[in-house]
C-alpha cells in the first residue's frame, strides 16, 4: 500500500538509443494504474525501471516515499506478474508459491501470550538482580515484551497457512502438488499470480500478464483480476498493449507512444476527450474516422463541412467551442464508428456511402464503406435495429446512406495532432 | 511413340541406398572396434606377456589383473593419483565453468564481448603449446616429479572457465524473466543460481562432469611431461606408456592391456550411469509452452 511517484525518469539504452522521455506519474495509494501504447513504445520498460529490473537512466522512483532508484527488487516491497508466467519448473506449483516466502528474512514481530509475558516478566525480574552483569540481556527481554517476540523470515506453518488461503482464492488448491508442466495456460498464470499475492507487497506489477491466453480465458482472468484488486486492495501498475483491458481495469490509464506519455486520465476521459489522434485512435475498436475538413462558426454556432453537408457541432464539444471563441480554422474531424449510424431515408445530413467490405460480428456489422469524394470510413452499425431487407442490403458494393451527430465529433490540429479542446503546454511533439 | 521415362520404384531406390549406407558403416565400425577387442583379448592372454601375432589368446586367464593388482607395480598407485587428479578437476572445474557460463550468459558488462573473443581466440592454439612454460613455472613452486598430482589438478583447473560455450548455450535457452521473477522474490544472484538455474541445467551439468572428468582422466601429454618418470606423481596413462619402452614391451604388453581395460571400466559406469539425464529435459512449463 504505497504511493508511486516517478519524477522525470528517463531510460537510455547503450548507443543513445531513448526508450523513455521524461516519463512523470503521480500513483496515489491503491490506485489501479495501466500503462497501455502499441509494443516499443517503453510501457514495459517504465515498469521495469520500477520494478528495479532496469537501471533508471535519469530521474527517480519513489515509492511510499523513498526513492529507490538504487534498491535491489527484494528491497522494494514489489510482487511481479510476468507475461511468460516465469514458474519455477524443478518445483511444485506450492513451492512455487512459498519460494518468496522461504527467501524473505526479515524480522517480524509476533505479539505474546499470557504465559510468555509472564515468564518473560519473570526472567527480567530475575535479570535485574545484577542489572551490570545482565545489561545486554535485560534489554533483550525488555525489546520482546515492548514489540512482541522476534522471528525471523516465516515458518513452515505459516507459509502452509499462506500459500493454501492464496491457492483457495485462485481456486489451484488442486494444483498444489503438480509442476507447473503439467498446468494448462490460465493456470499457470494464476500460480504466478498466487505467487506474487503471497508476498507483503507495498505494490503489485503486472507485465501483459493475459496476452499468453487465448480470447476466451483472458476474458474471464480479466473478470478475476478485477476481484483480484478489491481483495489485495493496493497499489498496481498493470502494462497492456490491449485498449480493452486497459479501459476495464484501470483506475487510470496512461497511454504511452515513442516512450512519451500521449495522455493520463481515466478510460472515460481518454475515450471523450482524447488529448491526441494517436489515443483517439488507440483507445476504441475499429479506430476512428478522421476526415479533414474546416471548422467554422456562423451566428454563434460551429459548423463543420462534411461530404458536401453542413453539420452542427452541438453538445458539450460544441459549447466548448463557443467558450474557447476557436477561430475558423482547417481541422481533422474524428468520429468513431460507432457514432456513425445507418440512416433509414436521405435526410438533409445523411451522405451516401459505398460498402467496400463487410465483417459481420454478430452483435453488429462492420463496413468499411467510400463516400462520393473517395474517402474511407468504418462504421458500426448494431444489427438489432435492422430489419431482414436491410440486413441484406449489408453486402460488398451496395450504396447505403449514414449519418452522424455533432456531439460525436472530435477536433484536432492538422499539424501537432493536439485536440483543439484539449489544454496541453507541456505535450510532447508527435511524430 | 514417346518413351516412357525410366522408374525405378521409391522403395526399391530407399533399399539399395540403405544398403550401401550399412555397408560402409558396418565397415568403419569394424575398424574402429577392432583395437578395443584386441586390446580385451589380450588382457586374458596369459601364455605370451609380449606383442603376439595372434589375436585369440592360446591361454586364458586372470594372471595380467592380478598382476596389476600386485605388490610388483605401482599401477594402484598410478590409478589412485588419477582418480584423485580427476575428482579434484571435475569438481573445481565443473563449478568455475558454470559460474562462468551464468555470469556470460545473464550479466552485461562493457569487457563481456572482448572476454569472449580473447578467449575463442586462446582457445585456437592447442594446449601443447604452453607445455614447457606451464612446467617451467610448476617446476618453480616444486609442483612436479614426485608433486605432479597438486600440480596437473592446477594446471587442468586453471582453463576450465574457458570450456564455457556449451553450457553457456543451454543457459541461454533458460527464459531470462525466471531469473528476474526470482529477484523480484527475494533471492540473490547466488540463489538464483543455486536454487533456479542449476536444478535445471541437470541434463548439461552431467555433461560437464562426464567431460571434466574424462579430460584428465584419460591425460597423457601433460601428465606425462610432468611427472617426469616419477612414480609417485604419474597417472595411470603415463604409467602405463612405461611398459611400452623397448624395454618392457616383453614383458609387459598384456599388463599394458589389462591395464586400459580397468581404466576403461569407471568411465563405462559413469556413463551408463548418468546416461538418462541426458535425455531428459527439465524446463517445461517455465513458461509458455
Amino acid at each position: 500500500m504505497a504511493r508511486v511517484k516517478i519524477t522525470n525518469v528517463k531510460k537510455i539504452y547503450s548507443g543513445n538509443v531513448v526508450a523513455v522521455h521524461d516519463f512523470n506519474l503521480d500513483i496515489a495509494d491503491k490506485e489501479f494504474i495501466v500503462f497501455v501504447g502499441p509494443s516499443g513504445c517503453g510501457k514495459s520498460t517504465t515498469l521495469r525501471m520500477v520494478a528495479g529490473l532496469e537501471d533508471i537512466s535519469e530521474g527517480t522512483v519513489e515509492i511510499d516515499g523513498e526513492v529507490v532508484n538504487d534498491l535491489q527488487p527484494k528491497d522494494r516491497h514489489i510482487s511481479m506478474v510476468f507475461q511468460n508466467y516465469a514458474l519455477y519448473p524443478h518445483l511444485t506449483v506450492y513451492e512455487n508459491m512459498a519460494f518468496p516466502l522461504r527467501l524473505d528474512k526479515n524480522i517480524r514481530h509476533y505479539e505474546l501470550s499470557e504465559e510468555e509475558r509472564a515468564a518473560d516478566e519473570k526472567k527480567l525480574a530475575e535479570l535485574q538482580k545484577d542489572p551490570v552483569k545482565n545489561a545486554k540481556k535485560i534489554a533483550q527481554v525488555e525489546e520482546e515484551l515492548e514489540k512482541g517476540k522476534a522471528v525471523k523470515g516465516y515458518t513452515n506453518d505459516q507459509i502452509y497457512e499462506k500459500v493454501t488461503s492464496a491457492a483457495k482464492v485462485l481456486g489451484i488448491t488442486q494444483y498444489l502438488t503438480r509442476k507447473p508442466k503439467a498446468l494448462s495456460g490460465g493456470q499457470r498464470q494464476r500460480v504466478a499470480i498466487g505467487r506474487a499475492m503471497v508476498k507483503d507487497c507495498k505494490v503489485f506489477l503486472m507485465d501483459e500478464p493475459l496476452s499468453n491466453l487465448d480470447a476466451k480465458l483472458r476474458n474471464q482472468m480479466r473478470a478475476e483480476i478485477i476481484l483480484l484488486r478489491k481483495r489485495i486492495n493496493t497499489t498496481f501498475i498493470y502494462v497492456t498493449h490491449d485498449q480493452t483491458e486497459a479501459m476495464t481495469l484501470g483506475d487510470r490509464i496512461v497511454c504511452m507512444k515513442d516512450g512519451y506519455i500521449m495522455q493520463v486520465g481515466t478510460p472515460t476521459e481518454l475515450f471523450d476527450m482524447p488529448a491526441n489522434l494517436f489515443v483517439a485512435q488507440f483507445i476504441g475498436a475499429p479506430m476512428m474516422n478522421t476526415i479533414k475538413t474546416n471548422l467554422y462558426s456562423k451566428g454563434g454556432k460551429y459548423f463543420v463541412k462534411v461530404f458536401g453537408h453542413e453539420l452542427e457541432v452541438t453538445g458539450e464539444k460544441g459549447e466548448m467551442l463557443k467558450k474557447r471563441n476557436t477561430p475558423d480554422r482547417e481541422i481533422n474531424l474524428g468520429v468513431r464508428p460507432e457514432h456513425i449510424t445507418f440512416a433509414r431515408d436521405k435526410g438533409s445530413n445523411s451522405f451516401p456511402v459505398t460498402i467496400e467490405v463487410n465483417e459481420m460480428m454478430g452483435s453488429e456489422y462492420h463496413l468499411h464503406v467510400v463516400t462520393e469524394d473517395g474517402t474511407k470510413l468504418v462504421v458500426r452499425i448494431p444489427t438489432i435495429n435492422l430489419s431482414e431487407s436491410e440486413r441484406e442490403g449489408m453486402v460488398m458494393g451496395n450504396k447505403i446512406n449514414v449519418t452522424f451527430e455533432g456531439k460525436a465529433m472530435h477536433f484536432f490540429d492538422l499539424e501537432t495532432e493536439r485536440n483543439i479542446l484539449v489544454d496541453q503546454e507541456n505535450a510532447p511533439e508527435i511524430k | 511413340m514417346e518413351k516412357k521415362p525410366k522408374m525405378v520404384s521409391m522403395s526399391k531406390r530407399r533399399r539399395t541406398v540403405n544398403i550401401i549406407s550399412y555397408i560402409t558403416l558396418a565397415l568403419i565400425s569394424i575398424v574402429w572396434i577392432l583395437p578395443f577387442i584386441f586390446l580385451l583379448l589380450k588382457s586374458f592372454d596369459v601364455g605370451n606377456p609380449g606383442v603376439t601375432g595372434y589375436v585369440f589368446p592360446e591361454q586364458w586367464g586372470f594372471d595380467n589383473y592380478i598382476y596389476l593388482f600386485s605388490a610388483e607395480t605401482n599401477f594402484l598407485q598410478w590409478y589412485f593419483n588419477t582418480f584423485i587428479i580427476a575428482l579434484f578437476v571435475c569438481v573445481i572445474q565443473t563449478a568455475m565453468q558454470f559460474m562462468m557460463s551464468y555470469v556470460l550468459s545473464r550479466f552485461r558488462f562493457k569487457l563481456r564481448k572482448p572476454l569472449m573473443n580473447i578467449m575463442l581466440v586462446l582457445g585456437m592454439f592447442p594446449g601443447f603449446l604452453t607445455m614447457i612454460v606451464l612446467y617451467q613455472i610448476l617446476k618453480t613452486f616444486g609442483l612436479t616429479g614426485d608433486n605432479a598430482v597438486p600440480g596437473l589438478i592446477l594446471v587442468y583447473c586453471a582453463s576450465s572457465g574457458m570450456g564455457y560455450y556449451v553450457s553457456k548455450g543451454f543457459l541461454d535457452t533458460l527464459p531470462k524473466s525466471l531469473d528476474e521473477a526470482a529477484l523480484v522474490d527475494g533471492a540473490t544472484r547466488a540463489q538464483i543460481f543455486i536454487k533456479v538455474i542449476l536444478p535445471l541445467c541437470k541434463p548439461i551439468l552431467i555433461y560437464t562432469v562426464l567431460t571434466s572428468f574424462m579430460g584428465p582422466w584419460g591425460d597423457f601429454v601433460f601428465a606425462y611431461t610432468v611427472s617426469l618418470g616419477s612414480q609417485a606423481g604419474m597417472n595411470v596413462a603415463a604409467g602405463l606408456n612405461s611398459w611400452l619402452s623397448a624395454a618392457n614391451i616383453g614383458a609387459h604388453f598384456a599388463h599394458f592391456c589389462a591395464g586400459g581395460v580397468i581404466v576403461a571400466i569407471p568411465v563405462m559406469v559413469l556413463f551408463l550411469f548418468l546416461q538418462k539425464y541426458y535425455v531428459e529435459g527439465v524446463t517445461g512449463g517455465a513458461v509458455k509452452g
